[in-house]
């Protein structure tokens, strides 16, 4: 995916111009839609959050510019954000994690910086395998399923503190991981 | 907690990636997303841990989403456009004081012989129906037997002509004539309706081409509206 292109259609999407916001949905719809799908599993849940996704985008999408992620990692955490929303929401008591477009303080990291979190990016996985195999999968839990701590101590068998512990010293190891 | 203790770096950053994978809750969360708005450098560690974790969709192929969800978000945020209400309005206030203005031209007696009827009252009224989208803004002037007509959206449906109707009550309905496929009309109000407009309800019904074949409307009502004094 073209950085710069999917970058001038949300600058046009910003001044409410239609036929880019068409275009975006072509080049980038079928993506979030994994993404969603990937979340929810089951098609209804993803088309709908699928449609929130890009009501969003239109709404915020002058926001973008503000928050320095990259176009496509601001477009995929809205759908992952909106998609888990999605699936929490059923749960009592749940709070929305996404804030509409991704309400980040400028200035956020300079482009460059985003650049180098993009090619540290890619060696992600690489770095989650090598973490301890349960901080690994706890990770990819909470990210890709909407795990909740409450969630991933039942499913590991341990206790919330622990649990907590867990991510945390996995946080950590992946972080020096990828800035290796 | 016995949590090992850790610089203050590690705790923004630990914040910062619980907040990114949305697992910051209640008070947590909200302190949290207050920080990712307030406080730049926070925000700059929440942006990193997303464009981490974002890499982990990497293996996800996109899958073409359904036609039909592209149809209901574009119906959801480009509603069909109605004609706004200002619009509306403009239509309507031009329409009245085109009226003025005739009745203006009408009453100068250097131009014309006076008028026989002292410039009265003005009636309109804004037709619809439920049928579909026609919409007319009607404007009838009695003191001169005018009737201004302009159409706002829709159209006669295939095959079939509009007709407009004059209703009074108790009064079988009478046919002011066919409409136009224009924007605009003008005609002239029959004379047994011009002391009676006040009571006046048009309507416009579809009608098999050349009118109706009955003198009476045969066909549906497609849009409606009773006059009221403007």
């Amino acid at each position: 995916m073209d950085r710069e292109e999917i970058e001038r259609l949300i600058a046009r999407v910003a001044l409410q111009d239609r036929e880019a916001f068409d275009t975006l949905y072509k080049r980038v719809g079928g993506k979030l839609f994994a993404v969603c799908l990937r979340v929810l599993t089951k098609r209804a849940a993803a088309e709908d959050a699928m449609q929130d996704t890009f009501v969003k985008i239109w709404k915020n999408a002058d926001r973008y510019q503000a928050n320095g992620l990259s176009p496509m990692t601001w477009l995929i955490t809205i759908a992952r954000n909106t998609a888990i929303d999605r699936l929490r929401a059923r749960r009592k008591g749940h709070q929305d994690i996404d804030t509409p477009g991704l309400e980040l303080a400028a200035p956020g990291p300079s482009p460059e910086q985003a650049a180098v979190a993009a090619s540290e990016a890619a060696r992600l996985s690489d770095c989650l395998d090598r973490l301890e195999e349960d901080r690994g999968a706890a990770l990819r839990g909470a990210y890709l399923e909407g795990e909740t701590y409450k969630d991933l101590a039942s499913r590991f068998n341990v206790p919330l503190n622990t649990m907590r512990t867990w991510l945390r010293r996995g946080l950590i190891a992946l972080r020096e991981c990828m800035s290796e | 907690m016995t949590e090992p203790a850790l610089p203050p770096r590690d705790d923004d950053d630990f914040q910062a990636a619980e907040f990114a994978l949305g697992l910051a809750e209640g008070e947590a969360l909200t302190v949290a997303r207050e920080r990712a708005r307030r406080d730049p450098e926070f925000a700059a560690r929440v942006a990193l841990w997303q464009e981490r974790f974002v890499a982990m969709t990497d293996g996800i192929a996109p899958v073409e989403p359904p036609k039909r969800v592209k149809k209901r978000l574009f119906a959801q945020l480009f509603p069909k456009k109605r004609v706004p209400l200002m619009e509306r309005l403009w239509v309507w206030k031009g329409l009245t004081l085109a009226a003025v203005l005739a009745l203006a031209y009408v009453a100068m007696p250097t131009l014309r012989p006076p008028a026989p009827d002292q410039p009265g009252p003005i009636f309109a009224t804004q037709m619809r129906g439920d049928v579909d989208d026609l919409e007319l803004l009607a404007v009838v002037d009695p003191a001169r037997g005018e009737l201004a007509l302009r159409r706002l959206a829709g159209a006669a449906p295939d095959g079939r002509v509009l007709e407009l109707w004059a209703i009074l009550p108790d009064q079988d309905p009478i046919s002011l004539g066919l409409l136009p496929e224009g924007e605009s009309l003008r005609l002239a109000l029959p004379e047994a309706l011009s002391g009676q407009v006040p009571a006046l309800t048009l309507a416009v019904t579809d009608e098999p081409p050349g009118g109706s074949p009955t003198g009476g409307p045969t066909g549906t009502i497609r849009a409606l509206g009773t006059v009221n004094e403007i």
